[in-house]
């Protein structure tokens, strides 16, 4: 198996199932429909990774806002308690449009939480740990076209722009066509990454815009990405519309820069063993980054060695005497 | 004998037919020459030269003294096979032959030529055959005569395929110092191909510069910065460079907001106040900053890489560490106060061991921007660098380097609780 195969190969391991996708675009698309036809609501968009095209699996959730007239609600958008007015009002539409009992437009909603920032909508049963959500966010949209968003516990709105993210991973994805692919195998990595704590996929998310290159193919682009951002970890990583601020501050930082640095030094290895020609020690580098579901070599079809068992022989390669002055 | 062919003259020769005179600048003593104008046919020569200060040869006169002619490929392939053995000459009845337009038969001195032969690649694909060529012809015969055609690219984009220029090209570094290491350091950074250089520097090029200093006497009295701009444009002119004859300390504010334009900061300023208000503004601004000097009177040189990190602590964090272990003695006359002691120590190294220094300061600093854009070939072993110059025994630890030319690299250390320049204001 090649490089690509390898890569191609693993990813499907990686991605959810195409029917599982499609069963959560329905369901967010549905929130989407049944909102906008209330008169106070001029837009509805869906946000999060699901509409980034770089979620991982399984998808628990989807997030949808809901953005309203601010001539209905000339109250909403000043600190205060119209922070939770504005989700209590979203619950509210949900509850008479989807409820399952008694919903006018589909009997979907098993039950509704009120949130920090958004209404947790389940469409399973709430004590099943898989249960299917629908965030749904109540929002303002501001004169500069970002948002503002009700931030219920410390009763004030805030700003966002949750588009600002969806255009740079779009775009970034038109440049080069492995770029939401690689985000879902980083969401992936970081999962049994050595770290202290979690690290949040949206910090994956925003370290492959800043750091994964527009070009190349997959393997260079990872050396790229690993080599960056075991650097620019240090650094924080921001919001990149510029108004939420960092985006973990107890991110274990120099935690995640010490396992980019590993990968990249696999990844580097892997690189050359493949510029080499060494195939197969590059598919065992890059299943060392990336666990058993990356594809090992073909076994030999006899053993090298009346010792079986024993790693692969991996020798230095030598400089050659070319001078240069 | 060689004859340089101008990117304009070569392109008119190339395009234009069938055949024409030919003038140049000779530099007989040193047996070149460059074309200097052509003409089509047995029109007027009109001149294919530069603007004067990029010029070849241009105190020399010019001398119509040849022609240009397009030829058949088979031509070039007999000038490679006599250019290889010396002395060799064609007959001047095979050479005829081989100019279909424009042969002119040579009189007692003979002539130059230059012969285009359009299609070679096609011709001979193997050969890989210029497709521009000189001859001398007499009536002995033609004998085949170096060239050098000027390339499309002259600058850092040749070597866009081995070196990453296109990102360098795109980074602003601030150089604040241009002493010794300082101008060392500037034509460094300028020979990595870094596109926009920052100079910052209040002194004036004096007569006992000169000794360490890569400017050229005809500066004594001018700015440094001037100076080493001025270099550099005519050296490396792939490197924009912005002049700034400031002090650091004095015109921090100025420096401070040069910084929001700037990726990397590089100082190689005598003393340790500019040094410590450059890691200072430097930390502030989010920026890293490299480090250089020498110490014990150049007999080591020193690099420290500050990087904005919350685990690595600034310049006076990292001197603390230091001579809390006892490796460091802070000099009393330098370390004091604003306004109180000496600037600098005057300096006694030698010229090409600052240089050394710097060139080791702007790998650092290219290769701190090169890994943050993801090239893990130039990682950096470590964040304090310490260079045997004139190694002598007994030093402590960390600087008791075995032998010169030894470089040992150090980890940064971590700040120290109420660093006013570690923890934020």
């Amino acid at each position: 198996m090649g490089i690509d195969d390898a890569f191609d190969a693993f990813q499907k391991t990686v991605n959810e199932d195409i029917d599982k996708t499609r069963l959560a675009r329905e369901r967010r698309d549905l929130f989407k429909t049944a909102l906008l036809s209330e008169p106070d609501v001029v837009e509805t968009f869906g946000s999060g990774s699901l509409s980034r095209s770089t979620q991982l699996k399984p998808i628990h959730d989807v997030d949808v806002v809901i953005v309203y007239d601010p001539d209905e609600h000339p109250e909403w958008g000043n600190d205060g308690p119209s922070a939770q007015d504005a989700l209590e009002h979203a619950r509210t539409q949900v509850n008479r449009l989807l409820s399952q009992t008694n919903g006018t437009h589909a009997n979907e909603v098993r039950h509704t939480l009120v949130r920090n920032h958004a209404v947790k909508c389940f469409l399973d049963d709430p004590e099943d740990p898989e249960a299917f959500t629908v965030d749904v966010m109540a929002a303002l949209r501001q004169e500069d076209g970002s948002l503002l968003i009700p931030e219920k516990l410390n009763t004030r709105w805030v700003p966002a722009n949750p588009e600002y993210l969806i255009g740079q991973v779009a775009d970034h994805q038109r440049d080069w066509p492995h770029f939401r692919p690689l985000v879902r195998v980083l969401k992936q990595w970081r999962l049994t990454a050595p770290v202290q704590g979690r690290i949040k996929s949206l910090v994956m998310e925003v370290l492959a815009l800043n750091c994964m290159p527009r070009f190349g193919n997959r393997s260079q682009a990872l050396k790229t990405f690993f080599t960056a951002a075991a650097v620019r970890v240090h650094e924080g990583v921001w919001d990149p519309a510029g108004l939420c601020g960092q985006i973990q501050p107890d991110l274990d930082h120099a935690g995640l820069s010490d396992a980019f640095t590993d990968a990249a030094d696999l990844a580097e290895r892997a690189c050359a063993a493949a510029a080499e020609g060494d195939t197969d020690n590059a598919l065992r580098l890059w299943q060392k980054i990336f666990g058993d579901d990356f594809p090992a070599p073909a076994a030999p079809a006899k053993p090298a060695s009346l010792i079986t068992g024993t790693p692969a022989l991996i020798t230095a390669r030598p400089i050659k005497d070319a001078p240069q002055g | 004998m060689l004859i340089l062919i101008p990117q304009s003259a070569a392109a008119i020769m190339r395009s234009s037919g069938p055949w024409g005179r030919l003038s140049l600048r000779i530099n007989h003593p040193e047996r070149f020459a460059v074309v200097r104008g052509l003409s089509e046919r047995g029109d007027g020569i009109f001149p294919v030269e530069p603007p004067p200060e990029h010029r070849l040869l241009g105190s020399y006169p010019p001398v119509s003294t040849g022609w240009w002619c397009r030829v058949h490929a088979d031509l070039h392939l007999m000038w490679l096979a006599l250019s290889a053995r010396r002395g060799m000459l064609m007959k001047l009845d095979a050479f005829k032959a081989a100019v279909p337009n424009g042969y002119k038969a040579p009189g007692d001195p003979g002539y130059w030529a230059i012969t285009h032969a359009p299609g070679l690649k096609d011709a001979y694909p193997e050969h890989n055959l210029p497709d521009l060529v000189a001859w001398h012809v007499t009536r002995e015969g033609a004998q085949p005569i170096s060239v050098s055609v000027e390339p499309e690219a002259t600058g850092i984009c040749q070597l866009k395929d081995h070196w990453p220029v296109h990102e360098l090209q795109n980074t602003r570094i601030m150089l604040i110092g241009a002493g010794s290491i300082g101008s060392a350091t500037a034509h460094a950074l300028a020979g990595y191909g870094i596109g926009h250089l920052t100079l910052v520097d209040p002194d004036r090029l004096d007569w006992h510069n000169l000794v360490r200093h890569t400017s050229a006497r005809r500066h004594i009295g001018r700015s440094k910065v001037t100076a080493l701009a001025e270099d550099l444009a005519a050296l490396r002119p792939d490197t924009t460079v912005t002049p700034w004859a400031l002090d650091v300390i004095e015109h921090a504010d100025q420096i401070r907001a040069l910084l929001a334009d700037t990726h990397l900061v590089v100082c190689t300023a005598d003393g340790v106040a500019p040094r410590r208000v450059t890691g200072h503004l430097a930390r502030r601004a989010g920026l890293t900053a490299v480090l250089a000097c020498v110490l014990q009177d150049g007999a080591l040189g020193e690099i420290l890489r500050l990087r904005p990190w919350p685990q690595h602590g600034c310049l006076t964090c990292r001197r603390q560490s230091l001579a809390q272990a006892g490796g460091l003695d802070p000099e009393p006359a330098l370390d004091a106060g604003y306004g109180t002691g000496t600037r600098h120590r005057p300096m006694t190294a030698v010229g090409s061991d600052l240089h050394l220094v710097a060139q080791l300061a702007a790998k650092t600093a290219v290769a701190t921007i090169l890994e943050r854009a993801g090239h893990p070939d130039q990682r950096l072993p470590g964040e304090h660098a310490l260079l045997g110059l004139r190694r002598q025994p007994d030093w402590a630890p960390p600087f008791d380097l075995g032998h010169t030319a030894e470089l040992r690299w150090l980890p940064a250390t971590p700040p120290i609780s109420g660093c006013p320049t570690c923890e934020a204001p």
